[in-house]
């Protein structure tokens, strides 16, 4: 039995307001309401005013699903690590040492009336997402982060939004310098990829010759320029 | 370091491996927190999660991500090894 609570809707920070959603929470229907997908928590309030709030560092995955032989509708399918189905909605199963995280889980779907909003849905959802990092999110990659950031930063240009890293939006968000980079970062992958290529094929001491040789290993380190700072 | 890893995995075909079993498809793209986005996904458990059999792009909390598995033929873990043990190296200094 989901319990709805009485809360208000955001107001700030909205990015996507969707009405006339529906919502399913671990195959239940809720009824028709309104999702709101703001930068502080993902909620949905039916039309009397009661609902529910997701925070974002406790959902762990969000999709599209549009075939219609396993569900009848196109909806955004929720991940949500936690229980909503108790009165105690903060309940972690973290709390227990010896149980295994993230163990229960709640899925939730958003149908919404309008199918053409599934992808602006989705996309706020990953936009709020980078929003909340993790807190305990290891050790060398903050320090990692700290390095990297510059190189990043000049090759998107973008300000304090993390942004995703993809084949064909990376091509177009660099700068010349990111470009001259990238290139030669694959130049280098696609040496050493022959390389591996190669030596499979030939197994004998001039295999570990290859590697032992100090200018190969360095190119090849270039691979992954931010290990090699001094590059 | 791992980000500019898996920056060079991008479009290669992963299997994600969640804390909660979920099994997933191709990488997409990634961020500089390691969520990763994957289009084309395939459930290698469907008994487990039907849910997620009609779902073809997803986006994935790097917080929930227990294991990527990888193809073995495109990581040179040779390679992948020497630069971890460089910067471990650099950060203890």
């Amino acid at each position: 039995m989901v319990v709805l609570k009485h809360l208000p809707p955001p107001t700030e920070g909205v990015r996507h307001e969707q009405t006339d959603t529906t919502a399913v929470m671990d195959g239940q229907r809720l009824g028709c309401g309104t999702l709101y997908v703001a930068e502080t928590r993902l909620s949905w309030f039916d039309g009397s005013g009661l609902g529910f709030a997701l925070e974002y560092p406790s959902i762990g995955l969000h999709a599209i699903s549009r075939d219609l032989s396993t569900y009848p509708q196109e909806h955004l399918y929720v991940m949500f690590n936690g229980k909503l189905s108790e009165e105690n909605e903060s309940e972690m199963p973290e709390d227990d040492s010896d149980s295994e995280e993230d163990r229960a889980i709640t899925e939730i779907r958003f149908v919404p009336t309008d199918k053409s909003a599934l992808e602006s849905m989705f996309s706020a959802m990953c936009d709020c997402q980078a929003l909340h990092p993790d807190p305990d999110d290891q050790d060398s990659d903050e320090d990692f982060e700290g390095d990297e950031y510059d190189v990043e930063e000049a090759e998107q240009g973008q300000g304090d939004v993390p942004s995703f890293y993809t084949c064909e939006e990376g091509l177009s968000a660099l700068t010349a310098e990111g470009q001259a980079t990238l290139d030669r970062l694959e130049g280098m992958l696609a040496q050493s990829v022959s390389e591996q290529y190669r030596m499979a094929g030939v197994r004998t001491d001039e295999s570990t010759a290859q590697f032992e040789d100090g200018m190969e290993v360095e190119a090849e380190a270039g691979q992954f320029e931010d290990a090699d700072v001094d590059h | 370091l791992f980000y500019s890893f898996f920056k060079s995995l991008v479009g290669k075909d992963v299997v994600v491996e969640l804390k909660n079993d979920l099994i997933c498809g191709t990488l997409h793209s990634v961020d500089q927190y390691l969520n990763i986005k994957l289009t084309d996904i395939n459930v290698t458990d469907p008994e487990k999660y039907p849910h997620m059999l009609s779902v073809k792009n997803c986006f994935i909390r790097g917080s929930v991500v227990r294991y990527v598995q990888l193809p073995a033929d495109e990581v040179d873990t040779q390679l992948l090894q020497d630069a971890a043990r460089k910067e471990a190296m650099q950060q203890k200094q």
